[in-house]
C-alpha cells in the first residue's frame, strides 16, 4: 500500500505538470488555462512530488531514490499514452489517480 | 567545427550514437533480460518448477547447512571444494554442491549439484544443462565469443559513448519539459524522433545511473594505476585489503579433520543474530588449508559486498570478517555497483529496472532507424542508396529484429534439445548465435520494408512459440502457473505473448505505412487531375 500511495503521488504530479502546460490543459478542459491555474497546478505538482520522493526514501531505505526514479518514468509512460492517444479520458484517470490515492493514503492511517 | 555549440552537439549525439548503437542496444537488451536472471534459469530448468519457498526459510537454514555439511563429507569428501546454496525469494532450491575432479591442466572441474526440495527434504532430479539467465548476465559485459578483457574494454568504451550522447541528447533537446509528453503518431520520421524523445526522457535518471554505474564497476580495470601505486600485487592487493575476507590461504595437501559445522555457525549466529544466510563454501575440506565462508543477505541495503566470514576450517576459528562500517570511498564504490546490478532489489523495483531497460532499448533502436529514415527522406528518387545507408540499414535489420529472435531461439532450444546431449549448455547458446548468423545473412542481401514484415511475422511466431512449446514439453504452462501462483514462470511466458502481440503490431504499422505510400508510386494520373481531386 506504500508503493501504491508513493506512486499514485507521483502520477499526480506529473499529471499536474502536464496540465500546467496550454496545450495538454486545452486537450483535456477545450479552453485555456489562466495563469493562475497553470501556477497553482505547478505548486500542486511540486509538492506533490516531493512527497512522493520523500516517502519513497523513507520507506525504502537505500532503494527508495531509485523506485522514485521508476516510478517517475511509469508516471511518463502513462500520461504519454493517455496525452497522445485519449486526451478524452485524462478526467477519468485524473479521478481514479486522486481515488487511489485517498484510499491508499486513508488505508496507512488506519492501520 | 561546427559554426555554433548547438550545431556541434547535435552532429556529436548523431554520430557518437550511430557509431555504437547495434552494440549498445545488445548490452541494454541483455542486460534489461539480466535483471530477471534467476527467474530466467529457473525458466531453462523445469526439474526446479514445482520447487516453493519454504515460509520459513530462514529459521531452517541452520539445519539444512548442518545436513549438507554431513552430505558433502560422505559423498565428495576428497574435493577441493564444497557449497551448501541455501535457498532464496528468487531461487527456491537448496543445492549441496562439490567441485568434480580437474582435469589435467585447468584450475577449476565444474559443479557436481545435488539439488533438493526445502519444503519436502526430498531428492529433485538434476535439471536439465544450461546456462539459463547467465548467459545474457555475461553477454551483457563479456559479449560471448570475445577476450575477456578485450570484450570489457569494449563495452567500456561503448558505455562512454553512451554517456556523451546522453548528455549532449538533453543539451540538444530544447523543449525537453515542453515535449515530456508528446508523442505524435503516424508522422513519418517526426513520429520516430517523438518516440526517440519520449523513451530517453521517461527514464533519463535511469539512463543516466546505469551506464554511469556501468563503467564505475569496472573502473579498476579501466584505472588501475592508483592501485597499482600502492600496492604491490596492484588492484588485486587493493582488494584483498579492503575485503580482508577474499583472502586464500595456500592450499596445503596434508590431511587434517574439519572443524564442527555447529562450532562455526553459532559464531555466525553470535555476530548476526537475524541473519538470512545465502551460502556456505568450504575450500580444501579435511586439508589443513580448509576456510569455510558464510556468506549472508545485504537486505535492503545499497550494497553489493555480501556480509561475509572467513573461518579456519581445521579449528573453526574466525580469520576474517568483512567490515561493518565502509569507508567514503568503499561506499561509494560498493552502492553504484549495487544500483548498477539491483540484485536485492524487490519485485516491484526489478520490474520497474526492467522497464527503464526497455526505454532504454526504445531509445537506442528509434535513434538508429531514424537516422537511416532522414537519409533515405533526403534522398532524390533516382538516386541510390550509399555504401554507409546500406550498412546501416542491414545492421538495423540484422540487430533489431535479429536479437528477438536470437533469444527466442535460445529458449526453444532449451526445451527441444535431448536432455542426454553432450554440452547442452553450449548448444543452446549455439542456436542463438546460429539464429542471430541467419538474420544477419538475410540483412545483407534485402533490407526494405518487406524484409522488416518477414521478420516481425518470424519473431512474432517464435515469441508465441516459446509459451507453446513450454507447455507441450513440461507440465506447466500459463493458466498452470497462475492458478498455482507460480508468478516467475507466469511473467515469463506472459512476456512472450506480449512480444508476440507487439510484433504483429509493428507488422501493421508497417503495412499501414506500406499502403499508404504504395497508391503515390503507382499512380499514373496526371499531375493536373490529382491536384484537382485534392481540392476536391
Amino acid at each position: 500500500m506504500n508503493e501504491l500511495l508513493q506512486f499514485s503521488l507521483c502520477l499526480l504530479a506529473f499529471n499536474c505538470f502536464a496540465l500546467a502546460k496550454f496545450n495538454h490543459y486545452r486537450d483535456v478542459f477545450k479552453n485555456r488555462p489562466t495563469k493562475k491555474q497553470s501556477q497553482r497546478f505547478i505548486i500542486a505538482a511540486w509538492i506533490s512530488i516531493l512527497l512522493s520522493l520523500v516517502l519513497s526514501v523513507a520507506q525504502n531505505n537505500g532503494y527508495g531514490a531509485l523506485l522514485f526514479c521508476g516510478y517517475m518514468a511509469l508516471s511518463l509512460l502513462i500520461l504519454m499514452i493517455f496525452y497522445s492517444f485519449k486526451a478524452s479520458w485524462v478526467k477519468i484517470m485524473s479521478a481514479v489517480n486522486i481515488t487511489v490515492l485517498m484510499l491508499s493514503g486513508l488505508f496507512l492511517s488506519v492501520f | 567545427m561546427k559554426e555554433s555549440f548547438f550545431r556541434s552537439m547535435t552532429w556529436m549525439h548523431t554520430w557518437v550514437g550511430l557509431l555504437v548503437c547495434w552494440l549498445l542496444y545488445l548490452i541494454f537488451f541483455a542486460g534489461t533480460i539480466s535483471f530477471f536472471r534467476d527467474e530466467v534459469t529457473l525458466w531453462n530448468q523445469p526439474a526446479l518448477h514445482q520447487i516453493a519457498t519454504p515460509s520459513n526459510r530462514i529459521q531452517i537454514q541452520r539445519e539444512q547447512i548442518v545436513a549438507g555439511y554431513d552430505y558433502l563429507k560422505n559423498t565428495a569428501p576428497d574435493s577441493n571444494r564444497w557449497g551448501v546454496y541455501l535457498p532464496s525469494e528468487r531461487e527456491p532450491q537448496l543445492n549441496y554442491a562439490y567441485e568434480k575432479p580437474r582435469p589435467e591442466g585447468k584450475r577449476f572441474g565444474g559443479w557436481q549439484d545435488h539439488y533438493i526440495n526445502p519444503v519436502t527434504g526430498q531428492d529433485v532430479d538434476q535439471p536439465r544443462e544450461t546456462q539459463g539467465g547467465n548467459f545474457f548476465y555475461r553477454l551483457h559485459f563479456d559479449l560471448h565469443y570475445l577476450d575477456t578483457r578485450t570484450a570489457r574494454w569494449i563495452v567500456c568504451l561503448a558505455s562512454l559513448f553512451m554517456l556523451v550522447a546522453l548528455i549532449s541528447g538533453v543539451v540538444i533537446h530544447k523543449r525537453i519539459f515542453k515535449d515530456m509528453f508528446s508523442f505524435r503518431s503516424n508522422k513519418g520520421s517526426r513520429s520516430w524522433l517523438d518516440g526517440h524523445n519520449v523513451s530517453s526522457v521517461l527514464a533519463l535518471p535511469f539512463h543516466i545511473m546505469i551506464t554511469y554505474t556501468g563503467l564505475i564497476t569496472l573502473i579498476f580495470m579501466l584505472f588501475p594505476y592508483p592501485a597499482m601505486t600502492a600496492y604491490d600485487n596492484g588492484v588485486r592487493g587493493l582488494f584483498d585489503d579492503v575485503q580482508p575476507t577474499n583472502v586464500r590461504t595456500k592450499s596445503n595437501p596434508e590431511k587434517a579433520s574439519l572443524a564442527p559445522i555447529e562450532h562455526v555457525l553459532d559464531q555466525v549466529y553470535t555476530n548476526w543474530p537475524d541473519a538470512d544466510l545465502t551460502q556456505v563454501t568450504i575450500r580444501d575440506p579435511n586439508k589443513a588449508s580448509a576456510t569455510i565462508t558464510v556468506r549472508a543477505n545485504t537486505g535492503s541495503l545499497v550494497q553489493d559486498q555480501s556480509p561475509t566470514m572467513l573461518f579456519n576450517g581445521v579449528d573453526g576459528s574466525l580469520i576474517a570478517k568483512t567490515n561493518q562500517e565502509f569507508s567514503a570511498s568503499e561506499t561509494v564504490f560498493d552502492s553504484m555497483t549495487a544500483l548498477h546490478t539491483g540484485r536485492l532489489a524487490n519485485p516491484l523495483l526489478r520490474w520497474l529496472y526492467f522497464l527503464c531497460g526497455i526505454a532504454g532499448c526504445v531509445m537506442i533502436a528509434s535513434g538508429c532507424i531514424m537516422w537511416a529514415k532522414r537519409i533515405r527522406e533526403r534522398m532524390k528518387k533516382q538516386q541510390t542508396a550509399s555504401f554507409g545507408l546500406k550498412l546501416v540499414e542491414g545492421l538495423n535489420l540484422a540487430t533489431l529484429m535479429g536479437l528477438p529472435l536470437a533469444t527466442c531461439a535460445f529458449f526453444i532450444a532449451n526445451r527441444l534439445l535431448p536432455i542426454t546431449t553432450a554440452e547442452r549448455a553450449d548448444k543452446e547458446i549455439l542456436a542463438f548465435f546460429l539464429a542471430w548468423l541467419a538474420v544477419a545473412l538475410f540483412a545483407l542481401f534485402k533490407r526494405g520494408k518487406r524484409q522488416w514484415i518477414q521478420l516481425a511475422w518470424l519473431n512474432c511466431a517464435a515469441c508465441f512459440s516459446v509459451p507453446l512449446i513450454n507447455a507441450i514439453t513440461t507440465e506447466g504452462n500459463l493458466i498452470s502457473y497462475l492458478i498455482n501462483g507460480q508468478w516467475a514462470l507466469f511473467s515469463f511466458d506472459l512476456i512472450c505473448l506480449v512480444c508476440a502481440a507487439l510484433f504483429i503490431v509493428q507488422v501493421k504499422k508497417l503495412r499501414t505505412a506500406t499502403s499508404k505510400t504504395a497508391p503515390v508510386k503507382r499512380s499514373s494520373r496526371s499531375p493536373k487531375k490529382q491536384l484537382e481531386e485534392q481540392k476536391a
